[in-house]
Formats: structure tokens, sequence, C-alpha cells
């Protein structure tokens, strides 16, 4: 029997305690969310708990079932398949994928997996966002990254957000490939996992700037919706909640 | 004596006509000249001169007669002008009158008091002499007389009387958009061909009459959206204020009105209605029948309606956000055919100690009351996945779940998907929703097992649409063995009573069996289907990470939405009708497509049933072509609602299902519509062509032209040849001339 993530993370919640006991089995690892960290030869890095983070703030903030781990998968391991959701982290130039690499990654996108890429350099013009504007151009020629709008329903999948921030605030945008009626692919080029990223002993990693807490409190509540626009897509378009949401004020 | 030898009029003024064949006067005249030759000899001619002269005399006749003269006699005379009567012959004219006579005895006893007249009948055409009764199906007013100026073209009629009730349905009368009623010059001839007298029969008002004019449904509506069916009202000759209507479906109240009649004694009652199955229903509208009520059979009227699914509307509601609801999502939203509602419980109260306020969410709050008592029925599918009621239901959730559970009874339809907020976690052992599942829940203890593994098709399974994903079962069968395998399973006791098992565990058992995976049930008109897994995402994505797509998973998700909303279209036996009003004997054919478990068709099968209406019941034995298609003909003689149930059934008597439809046939008779005399358009057309309206109170005498009358041209013939005189002649001389010449010793 595993163990009830609910009874671990709120164990000292006595107030939620009756609610807090029923077990939840989630069928199997892989039927949780975790993350796949996609990892090239050069270019990309490994925060793992960064997702670790990103995945106990999601358990604890909604009701997704998680396995806050991150597994690190090539872009051609057909274990990638059992992760639908995927990042892919990096400071510098990316090498260019093989066609089989690049032909999994089209499939993994176009049949429901969601990637999040995240320029962590921190520059406003990194070898890294050259480099990976050309990888996705080469996976979707006719589909170029676009500036999501201000209504894109990442912004609204569990958090109100203004605009996006992580780490910087250097461009406060997404950016992101459109399939069909959602966008599986979502770049940010403000290090959103460098605000996660702790050291070892839990502590935050890096300063985040030029708001500090603040603007690491937005990047984890990005992070999250990310997660959840990954799982429920454009639900939050759904007219039931636009509606609602608007009539109590918190739309516009 | 002269006239008789002469055959008359030979001393009239006039001249004579040669009539004979030329070639029989050549002969005639050939013969006498050879008669004369041969009287001439032999022998001298002097005391011969009275035989030679008598042959003469009989050549002369003979030629004569050859000739076939004729005495031709010509003159002109005029006569006083004819009187024309035009008795209505419709339908209408049968009316009995409060006073115990019909309109069309009073029509008779109206032409009969005009003396030397010309009688026609009339509906929808003009014919000759008095009619024998009131049955013709029409009235064209203006038609008849149109067909009288056509018959005495170029004549002065002395007088033309129209005999009617003025209910016409020809194109006599036009409206305005503001009431007004004209009469319509242009359907009337030119120039009458004599003066009009109208006659009206009956009295207007004097005939009790409360009808159902019309009933507007339109042809087809949607599934779950409301449409309005208005009754039209009329009343004349009965003195009421407000009438019940009453309207029905398929023979079952489905509301009534009581409606204000206006001083016309007109009125509508309109009924919102919001079908909630979808096929073929029969409206019929009704009022009493009050006494004084003449025209009982006008007192309802039926209407066929077609319910169509615009688009199956999809209630999803999900636990948990999942890959398993994810995927489900994406499969709904890219169907075009689906309205899909989605809710998500994204936050519970386990989830509130993370510190951010309500207002930095985007969380709506879960409006359950609404969705599962007040919406409930317009949805045609609810997808529970990984759903546990308790939670949010609460003190409602007996009601709720009980909401549900009718829901199916009534016709609808909940897919119960795995979890670990479903089955026996999700606490519903023991509920109202327990009893509608395929499956029966109650498993003491851990209700989950996870272990990974692959489902195996069962043999009804093999069989069952759900999960026929291709149409050769050997290759289904491959391709169920291939399909990812999934995460885990909760556990169940069993099906239910009625259920079918399509997967089952490899290993696990529950009681005597195999545990079912998945599982399908009819329960009441709707059905349930239950998936003890919440992992069904991998014969999407996994399969699409080994190169095969992901059609597996849509066909097997668009095979189960199929199944479940009961698509008319996806039944094993589908019952069609072209039309679904249609006016009496106009040809009528329905057809059945009859299809096995695996949805192919049939052929060969026996097709028996009836055709069933107020009048009676007619039997259906048909069978099915190579295409699994049967066709056979509808009656359509009798008014009214029809309803045709049929079974199809395999060579060996195995049923293949059954189907059954409706359609209304639309009797009404219109010349009883309306039975109120128009006696404004009757003064309104002797009006109009100067003519003399006479009503039903009294007689007047109809007008007549007393200048109007005909030339008659009178021409006789008076055949000389076939008259005595030339015979006595001919005969006389010739046998004289041969007594003379005998008695002279000549032979």
């Amino acid at each position: 029997m595993r163990i009830s993530r609910r009874n671990a993370l709120l164990s000292g919640a006595s107030a939620l305690a009756t609610l807090a006991t029923r077990p939840a089995w989630a069928f199997g690892d892989g039927t949780r969310m975790d993350v796949a960290e996609i990892m090239l030869p050069s270019g990309t890095v490994s925060r793992p708990n960064a997702w670790t983070r990103l995945l106990l703030e999601v358990v604890q903030t909604t009701s997704v079932e998680c396995t806050p781990r991150a597994v690190q998968v090539a872009p051609d391991d057909p274990e990638l398949f059992s992760h639908p959701f995927a990042v892919l982290v990096g400071t510098g130039p990316l090498p260019s994928l093989s066609e089989r690499a690049r032909e999994q990654l089209v499939r993994y996108l176009s049949y429901g997996g969601f990637l999040f890429v995240d320029d962590a350099s921190g520059e406003p013009k990194s070898a890294f966002d050259a480099s990976f504007r050309l990888l996705a151009q080469g996976l979707f020629p006719t589909r170029p990254l676009a500036v999501l709008s201000a209504d894109h329903s990442v912004y609204r999948s569990f958090f109100l957000l203004r605009e996006p921030v992580g780490r910087v605030a250097l461009h406060r945008v997404l950016e992101g490939v459109q399939l069909g009626s959602m966008h599986p692919l979502v770049y940010s080029q403000d290090d959103v996992s460098g605000a996660l990223d702790r050291r070892a002993d839990g502590m935050d990693l890096s300063a985040c700037v030029p708001e500090g807490e603040l603007q690491r409190r937005e990047a984890v509540k990005l992070a999250i919706n990310l997660v959840l626009y990954a799982l429920t897509s454009n639900y939050k378009h759904d007219q039931a909640h636009v509606r609602r949401l608007m009539e109590e004020g918190r739309l516009e | 004596m002269i006239d008789w030898l002469t055959g008359g009029g030979l001393f009239s003024s006039g001249h004579l006509v040669i009539t004979g064949a030329p070639w029989a006067m050549v002969v005639a005249v050939v013969l006498s000249v050879l008669a004369l030759w041969l009287a001439a000899r032999p022998g001298p001619i002097a005391g011969r001169w009275a035989e030679l002269t008598l042959t003469a005399v009989g050549c002369l006749a003979l030629v004569a007669l050859a000739a076939r003269p004729v005495w031709l006699a010509e003159g002109e005379r005029t006569e006083p002008g004819r009187v024309v009567v035009l008795v209505d012959a419709s339908r209408s004219m049968g009316i009995t009158e409060p006073d115990g006579s019909t309109r069309f005895a009073a029509a008779l006893a109206l032409a009969h008091r005009i003396d030397g007249a010309e009688v026609y009948h009339f509906g929808g055409d003009l014919r000759p002499g008095e009619p024998a009764l009131p049955d013709l199906d029409a009235t064209d007013i203006a038609g008849a007389l149109q067909g009288i100026t056509r018959r005495y073209a170029g004549e002065k009629l002395a007088s033309v009387v129209l005999i009617t009730d003025g209910i016409d349905r020809g194109g006599l009368v036009t409206t305005a958009e503001d009431g007004t009623r004209t009469i319509d010059r242009t359907a009337l001839p030119a120039q009458l061909s004599g003066p009009l007298t109208v006659y009206q029969v009956g009295r207007e008002r004097a005939v009790g009459d409360v009808s159902v004019v019309d009933v507007h449904a339109g042809s087809f509506a949607f599934l779950r959206a409301p449409f309005s069916i208005e009754v039209e009202v009329a009343a004349t000759g009965v003195k009421l204020d407000a009438v019940p209507v009453t309207l029905t479906r398929n023979g079952q109240p489905a509301g009534s009105r009581r409606i204000t009649l206006d001083e016309q004694g007109h009125g509508r009652a309109v009924f919102e209605i919001t079908p909630d199955t979808p096929g073929r229903f029969v409206y019929e509208a009704s009022v009493p029948v009050p006494e004084g009520d003449m025209v009982p059979s006008n007192n309802s009227l039926s209407r066929a309606v077609r319910v169509v699914r615009d688009r199956v509307r999809v209630l999803q509601v999900c636990g948990s956000p999942s890959m398993d609801q994810k995927f489900m999502r994406l499969f709904l939203k890219e169907d075009p055919g689906i309205d899909l509602v989605s809710f998500f419980i994204l936050r519970t109260q386990a989830d509130m100690g993370s510190g951010y306020s309500p207002d930095e969410l985007s969380l709506i709050e879960f409006p359950y009351r609404r969705l599962f008592d007040d919406d409930l029925s317009t949805f045609d599918l609810v997808i529970l996945q990984n759903f546990d009621y308790a939670p949010y239901f609460e003190h409602d959730a007996p009601t709720l779940l009980g909401n549900l559970a009718e829901y199916v009874r009534n016709g609808g339809a909940i897919a119960f998907l795995g979890g670990d907020r479903s089955f026996d976690l999700g606490k519903y052992a023991d509920t109202a929703l327990a009893d509608v599942l395929p499956v029966t829940l109650g498993v003491p203890g851990d209700a989950v097992d996870l272990a990974p593994f692959s489902p195996t098709l069962t043999e009804a399974g093999a069989r069952h649409p759900v999960t026929r994903l291709v149409g050769d079962p050997a290759e289904n069968q491959a391709l169920w063995a291939r399909l990812p395998a999934l995460d885990g399973t909760n556990l169940s006791l069993g099906p239910a009573k009625d259920a079918a098992v399509l997967l089952e565990h490899p290993s696990l058992k529950a009681g005597a069996g195999p545990l079912p995976v998945l599982a399908v049930r009819q329960v009441g008109l709707g059905r349930t289907m239950s998936l003890s897994v919440d992992s069904s995402w991998r014969w999407s994505f996994a399969e699409a990470g080994k190169g095969g797509g992901n059609q597996a998973y849509l066909r097997f998700w668009k095979s189960a939405m199929r199944w479940l909303v009961g698509d008319p279209d996806d039944q094993a036996v589908v019952l069609d009708l072209p039309r679904e009003n249609v006016e009496p004997d106009e040809p009528l054919r329905a057809s059945v497509q009859v299809r096995d478990a695996g949805f192919q068709p049939v052929a060969g099968a026996t097709v028996r049933g009836a055709v069933d209406s107020a009048e009676g019941s007619v039997g259906v034995d048909v069978q099915t072509d190579a295409s699994g298609v049967a066709t056979f003909e509808v009656p359509t003689a009798k008014r009214g609602a029809h309803r045709v149930k049929i079974t199809a059934t395999t060579a060996d008597g195995r049923s293949l299902g059954a189907a059954e439809t409706v359609y209304a046939v639309v009797t009404r008779d219109p010349e009883l519509d309306r039975v109120t005399p128009d006696g404004e358009a009757l003064r309104a057309l002797a009006s109009s062509v100067g003519g003399r309206f006479v009503g039903p109170d009294g007689y007047t005498e109809p007008l007549v032209d007393p200048e109007a009358g005909r030339v008659v041209r009178d021409r006789r013939e008076s055949p000389l040849w076939a008259a005595p005189g030339l015979g006595i002649v001919f005969g006389g001389t010739v046998s004289i001339a041969w007594w003379l010449r005998r008695r002279g010793g000549r032979r």
C-alpha cells in the first residue's frame, strides 16, 4: 500500500484532518504527475530540485496527484512517452537534434505531451534563445513561436496572473507553438526554474531580481499554472468559467 | 301529296344540291344511252314514239337518282336568352342548419324555383347537370364563373345564378396584412356572360363549430432545446369565451392550456416543449366537442415532429486533473459533434492551507447542485471521471445521486471511470447511483490493485460495438492484445445483473469470474458504462510513442459515446421514414437497416411487425436484401397518428433487435375547416360585377337581361332522291315502256 500523499503533506493540519485521511492511490507512479527533464549533450541544465519543489507546491496547492520527482530523458528516448509533462532548461547553445529525436519530439507534442522550455541564462539575448528558436522552427516550420495573449489559459489555469516572471523579469511574456486548440510548447526567457531551484538544504538557490521574494512567489504561481495548463488545456476558457469570473470581477 | 312525293320543302326558298358520286352519274348516263339504243332497234321508230319517250323519261329518272339531289332550305331566327344556374356541391354544403335541412337541400330548392334554367354544379371545377350529393372536395367560385363564361362564349345569357354558402377555397377573396378582405377581380372573367345573382344558403353563425384550425410545429426539433407548438383554434356559432386546448405526445399528455377567444372566435395556444429523447413523435392538439358542435371531426389535429440531436451534450466531471482527464478532454473538445461542459476539481479542502488568497485564484465554485439537479436532464452523457461526490454533495448526496440514477432510467447515460476517488474508494457502494452501475460495489478493505495489467477482451466484448474497434474479429482481438498495459484497477464484486463485461482482468477475480474492467449495462431507457482504470490515456499517448498513433483510443471512446447516448443510427435495427407528416394516400415507404452485434449488415433477416393506428393494425412481414435493408409501404389512407413497430430476427429465429417510429397522416378536410357561410364575400362578389346578392332570409327573382337572346340558324335538307317521286317515275315509265314494247311484238 502506498503512503497517502495528503497524509504526508497535511499531517500537521488538524483542521483538515478529516479530509486528509482519505487515501489517494493514483494507480501507479506512471499515472501521477512528474517531470521529465530533456537533456541534450550540451546547452541544457538539470534542476531536479526545482521540479521537485514545483510538484510539491502543486500537491499542496491543487488537487493534482504528483510524484515529486524529475527524471532525465534524452529526446529520442521512448521513455519520454511515460511522462506527458517535460521541461527543457538551458543556458547555452543547443546542439542539433538527430532526425529520430526531432521526429519523437514532434510526435510527443502532437499526441498530447507538453514541453516547457526555460532560458536559464538570465540574459536579454542568449545563445540558448537563438539556438532554441532554430530548434523550434525546425520542429514546426509552419507554426512559429508566438507570444501568448494576455487572456491565454496559461495565465488563468489556476492562478490569475497578470504577467509571467521567473528569477528575472526581463521579457515578462511567454511564447508558444499552437497545435489545435492548445499550445503544447511554451517558452520563457525569464528563468522560471531558477526561481524554483533550491539547494540541498532547502534554501533558495538564487535571488529573484528585481522584486525579490514577491517575484519568486509569482514565478511559483506561473509554474503551477503551467502544470495545470498542461493538464486542463483551455478549460479555463470554457464559457461557464469566464462568465463566472467576470461576474465576480476577477476578470475584465 | 306533292310534299310526300318530293320529300317536302321543294317549293320553299332554297336551292338544289347534287350530292351523288360522279362515277355513279357516269354509269347512269351510260346505262341510259345503252337503254335508248336498245329501245330504238330493231325496226322503224314510227309508231313507237310513246315507248321511246317513256324509256327516255325513265333514263332521266335513273340519272337523277344517281345524282342524289337534295333541296337545301336555310334561314335565321332569334330566341330568348338562357338562364344558367350554378349550384355549389362542395362538402360544406352538406352541413345541416339549425332548422334541420342541409344547405344543399336549400340550394336545390332555389334552383328548382327558376324555370327553364340550365343547371350546373361545381366544387373545384364546373360540371353539367344537377348534383346528386354535396360531396366535392373543394370550392372554386371564380373558377366556376370562368367555366360558364368559356362555355357560353359569344352568347348573352339572360341570367347567371350562383347558389352557394360562399366558403371559397379558390382565389376569389384576398386578405391584406391588415385583415381587409377584397374580391380578386383578376380571378373573375373580364366580362360575365349575363347579370349575376348570388343566393346565399346557410346563415352565418347559425352552425356551431369549434375546431383546431392548425398546429404549427415545424417538422423537426433539437433534442433538449425548447421549441414551440402553436395551436390555432376557431369557434363559430357557439358562445364560448374560453376553450381548453390539450396537447398529447404519442398519446400521452404533454400539456394543456385554457385560451381566451377574441371577438371573431379565434384564439391560439402556445406550448413550450423541450424534447428529452430523440426520435419521432406525434403531437395531437384537441379541443372538447361542445353541445351543438356540428363538425366534431375537426376538433383535433396531429402533427409529427422529428427530434434530432444537434450535438451530443456531455458533462465531464473530474475529481482531480490527471493525464486521463487531459486526454479525455482533448478527445471531447476536438469532436465538433460534442458540446462539452467540463468541471474539474482543481482544489479541495485539503489544499486550502497553501497560503494563497482566493482572489489570486481563477477558481469558481463547483455548481454541483445545478449540474446534478436542474441541468442534469440537458445532458446526453455524464462522465464521472475519478470523481468523489462526498466532499461536495454532503447532505444532498442521497438526492443528487438519486437524480443521477433516475436520469439514467429516463434515458440518460453515465460513464463511470476509475481512479483513487472512484468506485469503492469514492464510497459509492450502497448509493442510488450504485444501483444503476454495471458492476457491484462494496469491496471490503483496499478496493484497488496497483499492479499493471493488460485487460482481456471477452466473448461479449469481441462482438460489442464499444470494443469492436475494427471489423475483423481476429484483427480486433490482436489490436486489444497489443495495446499498452494499464496502471492498476479499482476492484468490484463483479458485474451487475444484466450487465455485459467487455474487458476483464487477466488474473484478478471478482466472485466466481474474472474482475470486470470494462462493463456496460442497459438500465431502463438509459445506459451506463464502467471502466475501472484511470489510465486509458496510455492507449493514446504510449501507443503514439510506439509509432502506432492514437486511433485505438479515439475509436474506443467514440464507439463508447455513440453506444452510451443510444445514437438512433447506431442501433442494430434502424427504422426510418422519409417524412413525418403525409397527405392522405400519399405514398410512403419505410426502410429498415438490420445489422448484427458487430454492425455488419444482415441479409435475409425477417422483419415483422405492425403499423397501428386508431383505425386498426396492418401487418409487416418483409426480408432484408444483401445490404441488410428491407423496405415496405405504410398505410396513409386514414387520418391521425400511426405507430410502426418492428422486430428483426435471423433465419434461425434469433432476435436482432427492434425499432419503432411514428408518422401522422394529415387528413384534415379543408371543406370543414370553416363552416360559417361567407355572406360578406358573396355580397362583395355581387357588388363587384354589378349583380344582386340575395341573403338566406328572403327570395328575390334573379336579375334578367331582357335584351339577351340568341340567333338560331335554321337549315333544312330535303333529299329528293330518297323521296318516292323519282322512284315512282323511274319504275312507272320503264314498266310501261316495257309493256308497250312487248305488246308490239318486240322482245
